[in-house]
């Protein structure tokens, strides 16, 4: 009986192209622009590491208060540096680590190659075990080599090919402005979207994955400045120590706990640090403090563009009007065949045959529609990058998924909106033939 | 025209009726909205930076193997070996421009240490060659003098003697416009204000410095740090030709030395187009969904009145039989979209002002202003009309022989 | 076959209250060719209507074939008419869009046939009707009475037990109209009842009996003095 009702929908949809159409190109642009845009949407909104979003924890403490004429009661978003070391310093968590952004030179050991610049992070060796970066090589440094300040540096693939040629370089060592740091480990390509770890400097995209990684006490013997914000409240001494000890937010700090129990006693622990802080005289005001998970921090920090969410409801409006607009052509095409519907009925046909009928029309309807809005789609996230960050723009792709959702919606949609013209003409009476003659 | 007849006539073909209506309601609503948000990307991207771009250059350098301390010497080789080159007017050193979305900003006042009423101010490193450079014009006061540029430690506090403020930072402070020679504070210490420039927009052009876009501070300071942007004016049909002799001359007088591959030299319209790359964006798109809703939104018009024409055949051929001109039938339905149009832009005049309301409320979004909403009313009621033309017309064409056919 | 007893229908609108059909009787025994007549919005369409479930009725009872009809739900009227009764309309009510085998086939469609035994039932329908070789044509490629023609074998396609036929022969001229009537007639000899509705005192002649509704009421043609007005009205015209 499907069948039989598609050979009636496909005839009846070629009776009258210019109709079919204005519904399939309806469909078409409607479903297109929502998924164009929820392609985005889904790239930026995504869970950047879904097996440990609930077990990494961002510990935030407020060390600014209301001076200064701040007027915020939340805490800065970044840490400064004797509060991180504190808490680096006690090591409450399963693991720890405390991170900044470099940028850096590196000086190729072939005289005639150029140095470049490479891109990374001070940090400690729980980064990598406690963000599952992959490595081709080797692997993290050991937590002594953060202790001993040793020279010892992660490199990226990528930097690993070049100067390397790709081989095996662990153990080697690598001269990064003058300094020779020894090679601990190689990684894979790694560059987690929103790059949750580190949205104070990216705003949570960036598109080059990180290359270099050095131990966060060595950069800081060495005063490697960071490569990312720096803000200040209130006064600063002279000189790196004069900065390193002021109340400048600069740092990045994350802890793992393994459970909701851990993570509450992680944050009494932070509250009565921070109460033993403002005993101490350094805090004029209560404690003050924070502690998200992956996902929660993310949404604090609004790292969805306001680009993508306003373009995703606006493109949804679109499309809701695109079915509007649907419902009334359904309308006038089936009503048009009351007359057919009410011979059907009085030879037979119950309503539920009526509704498969007309329901199987229209999701032909919606099968053209999707197959247009895929491609569409498909036009619309390779021509994405005119209109968002090419950071962003380049994480939207058309995927598997993205294809069946985009075929679903486009039928889904189109057969809710043709219940309405349906349920009328299964109200056309059977009578109706004998009476309107 | 008698409105009567139709309204009952609607009555019969409600469910259309009403479709059309909220079509036109919600196509009013997006397209107001959208068109607010395309008429303030453009006053966005459209904002004047004050500086000359046309004739700018901007090139990021990064000193290899050097310790910050040592930087101004080599800061005043690469200076020189710039302003001599070929084709270039002028050149200083910087830790930031406009439209380049990074930079540092602080607070200034009229008391030390940070108390007092304060307004946040980008920061320029600057020196005498700055103004001349960026084509920045003095409306008050003096240049800085050679002698006044100093050099900075990048974690020492800023407390410059000089500075030389935007209009928009002496206004605010010296409304009377008498701002030169008054002190203002960046952090403890005085500095005194030696000169105005017109305009000159801070580094970032999104939302965060959206209030205070136009207030900025030039210094006389030389920042010692390893990696430093330099400011290249070419002079009139050069700027190509300095793209590529700026960075080679640079590399030639010193190896050891980072000029990024990618964006190590970009002009400032290249900068222009990557810095409101989302807003143009922004803008193209709500553009395209626009014309297309409307499209949609006209066809939709055009398919059920063609329709209900359709349907109406007979009715019409009796009503032409009973001496109907087809000026009649013509504006019979053409008054007919008009009711239903007008319905649905009352409908959709409420919907778009609720539909801002929420946007102000989630996104920071401005409130929509009327003319924007009567604009969106003329286009869709314009375009209802335009749309129930062409079957209108078909309508008046039916001739009255078709009264007496039986089918 | 079908009893009526009692039988009323009341259309409601805003403004009136229309008895279409009032205490209306009538019992047509199985295998009956029954002709009904009687002048214009006198209730009999409404009658056939009814009669073929494809409207409910206000009072009284109606049994089709010993059952209660008026506790049945559609989908329970809608298979009787599918397997029972076959439709023919005055004005043929061929689907357009359809060709002549695609209209013939349409009722067996919703009894779930088998391809091939839809084909023999078409085929043989349209044979009787004579117009087997016109299996691609669209009704707007036939003349009235071939489309009429097509109804009945649409009709008959589900060897139906009960015909109605709603004046059949109102839309054709007398040649056509007479081509028409002695189909209906062979099909009465092979069994069907068959209740017609007609205008024609001609053809109201060659069924078994004739009915006469006046008012939505049955009436006896002899007695009844409404008649022997309306007949004389009508003989003027
Ligand atoms: N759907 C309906 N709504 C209201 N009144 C109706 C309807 N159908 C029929 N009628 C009324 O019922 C009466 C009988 O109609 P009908 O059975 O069609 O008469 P006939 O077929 O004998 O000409 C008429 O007065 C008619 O106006
Ligand atoms: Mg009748």
């Amino acid at each position: 009986m499907l069948a039989y009702y598609l050979r009636l929908g496909l005839r009846s949809l070629r009776r009258n192209p210019m109709l079919t159409s204005l519904m399939v190109l309806a469909i078409g642009f409607g479903v297109a622009a929502s998924m164009t845009t929820y392609a985005v949407f889904r790239a930026v909104s995504g869970n950047p590491i879904p097996d440990k979003s609930a077990q990494l924890y961002k510990p935030l403490i407020d060390n600014w208060g209301h001076a200064n004429g701040r007027t915020s009661d939340d805490p800065p978003n970044a840490m400064d540096y004797t509060d991180a070391a504190a808490l680096m310093k006690d090591g409450k968590g399963v693991m720890q680590t405390v991170s900044y952004p470099l940028g850096l030179s590196v000086i190729p050991a072939d005289p005639k190659a150029k140095p470049f610049r490479v891109y990374g992070y001070a940090t400690y060796a729980d980064f990598f075990p406690m963000f599952g970066v992959p490595f081709k090589y080797g692997g993290a440094w050991p937590a002594d080599d953060d202790a001993r300040h040793a020279p010892v540096a992660v490199i990226g693939e990528k930097i690993n090919q070049r100067l390397f040629g790709g081989a095996n370089s662990v153990g080697r060592s690598i001269d990064i402005e003058g300094n020779r740091y020894r090679i601990a480990g190689v990684t894979r390509a790694w560059n987690p979207q929103p790059r949750f770890y580190d949205v104070n400097n990216t705003g949570g995209f960036a598109a080059d994955p990180p290359e270099v990684w050095i131990p966060f006490t060595r950069a800081v013997d060495l005063q490697i400045p960071t490569w990312g914000n720096n803000n200040c409240n209130g006064r600063v001494a002279p000189g790196w120590d004069g900065w390193l000890h002021s109340e400048c937010i600069w740092l990045s700090y994350w802890v793992e706990l393994p459970d909701a129990a851990a993570a509450a006693r992680y944050k009494n622990y932070l509250h009565a640090y921070a109460a033993q802080q403002q005993q101490a005289g350094r805090f004029d005001w209560a404690p003050n403090v924070r502690l998200y998970n992956v996902t929660q921090w993310l949404a604090d920090q609004h790292v969805v563009p306001q680009e993508s969410q306003v373009s995703l409801l606006v493109a949804m409006g679109f499309l809701v009007v695109c079915l509007v607009n649907t419902i009334g052509l359904l309308l006038a095409k089936f009503m048009r065949r009351a007359p057919e519907i009410g011979v059907r009925r009085a030879l037979g046909a119950s309503r539920g045959e009526v509704y498969r009928q007309f329901l199987a029309e229209a999701a032909m309807v919606g099968v053209a529609g999707g197959v247009l809005g895929l491609l569409l789609t498909a036009g619309g996230v390779l021509g994405i990058g005119m209109v968002f960050d090419p950071d962003i723009a380049r994480l939207a792709r058309v995927d598997v998924s993205l294809i069946a959702l985009t075929l679903l919606v486009a039928v889904v949609a189109t057969v809710l909106a043709a219940f309405y013209p349906t349920w009328r003409a299964a109200r056309v009476q059977p009578a109706w033939q004998l009476k309107s003659n | 025209m008698q409105i009567k007849p139709i309204l009952s006539a609607l009555r019969h073909h409600k469910a259309g009726t009403i479709l059309i209506a909220v079509q036109i309601a919600l196509t009013l609503a997006i397209v107001c909205n959208a068109l607010f948000i395309i008429q303030q990307r453009i006053t966005m991207l459209t904002r004047s930076t004050g500086i000359d771009e046309a004739h700018l250059i901007r090139l990021q350098n990064q000193w290899v193997g050097v310790d910050d301390k040592h930087v101004g010497s080599l800061m005043q080789t690469d200076l020189d070996t710039l302003r001599r080159l070929p084709g270039v007017a002028d050149a200083y050193a910087t830790n930031s421009t406009p439209l380049s979305n990074g930079g540092w900003s602080t607070g200034i006042g009229l008391k030390p240490g940070g108390k007092g009423e304060r307004v946040q101010t980008a920061i320029y490193f600057a020196d005498d060659h700055t103004l001349d450079t960026l084509g920045l014009k003095l409306v008050a006061g003096r240049n800085f003098r050679s002698s006044e540029v100093v050099d900075q430690m990048q974690h020492d506090g800023l407390d410059p003697p000089q500075v030389i403020v935007t209009r928009a930072v002496a206004d605010k402070f010296f409304p009377d416009g008498d701002a030169v020679g008054k002190r203002v504070y960046l952090g403890n210490k005085p500095s005194i204000i030696v000169g105005v420039v017109a305009r000159l927009q801070v580094p970032w052009v999104g939302g965060w410095a959206a209030n205070w876009e136009g207030r900025s501070t030039l210094v006389p300071r030389r920042l010692m740090a390893s990696g430093t942007n330099f400011v290249i004016r070419a002079k009139d049909g050069q700027i190509d030709k300095v793209l590529h002799s700026a960075p080679a001359a640079l590399l030639a007088s010193d190896r050891m030395r980072v000029i990024p591959d990618d964006d190590g030299v970009v002009t400032f319209a290249q900068m222009r187009q990557e810095a409101y790359q989302s807003d143009r964006g922004m803008a193209i798109l709500m553009g395209v969904i626009c014309v297309v809703l409307l499209g949609i939104t006209a066809a939709g018009i055009v398919g059920l009145t063609s329709f209900w024409v359709g349907q109406r055949r007979k009715q019409i051929g009796v009503r032409r039989a009973l001496g109907a001109t087809r000026r009649d039938i013509l504006s019979y339905f053409l008054t007919e979209n008009l009711l239903i149009g007008a319905t649905g832009v009352v409908l959709g005049m409420l919907l778009a002002v609720g539909m801002n309301q929420w946007l102000m409320n989630t996104f920071e979004m401005q409130r929509l202003s009327w003319p924007w909403i009567v604009s969106g009313v003329i286009v869709l009621l314009a375009l209802g009309q335009a749309a129930v033309l062409a079957p209108a017309i078909r309508a008046s064409r039916v001739p009255p022989v078709v009264a007496t056919r039986t089918v | 076959m079908l009893k009526m007893t009692h039988l009323s229908k009341v259309y409601r609108t805003e403004v009136v209250e229309t008895y279409a059909l009032r205490d209306f009787n009538i019992d047509v025994k199985e295998g009956e060719f029954v002709a009904v007549t009687g002048p214009s919005g006198s209730g009999k369409t409404t009658f056939l209507t009814i009669a073929g479930l494809l409207e409910t009725f206000t009072g009284g009872e109606y049994l089709l074939d010993g059952v209660d009809v008026s506790g049945l739900n559609d989908n329970a009227r809608s298979k009787i008419r599918n397997e029972k009764i076959g439709f023919i309309f005055q004005a043929f009510n061929l689907i357009p869009d359809l060709n002549v085998f695609d209209n013939v086939e349409v009722p067996l469609r919703y009894r779930g046939m088998k391809a091939a035994e839809r084909k023999q039932r078409i085929m043989d329908a349209l044979e009787r009707v004579g117009l087997a070789s016109r299996l691609k044509h669209y009704p707007a490629e036939l003349s009235g009475g071939q489309q009429q023609r097509v109804a009945i074998a649409r009709a008959l396609a589900g060897s139906p037990r009960l015909l109605l036929a709603d004046e059949p022969t109102g839309n054709l001229d007398t040649q056509m109209a007479r081509g028409v009537m002695e189909l209906l007639e062979d099909i009465h000899r092979e069994g069907a009842t068959i209740v017609m509705v007609t205008h024609d005192p001609e053809l109201a002649a060659r069924a078994q009996r004739n009915v006469h509704i006046i008012d939505g009421q049955e009436v006896d043609i002899a007695e009844d003095p409404r008649f022997h007005a309306e007949h004389a009205a009508s003989s003027h015209v």
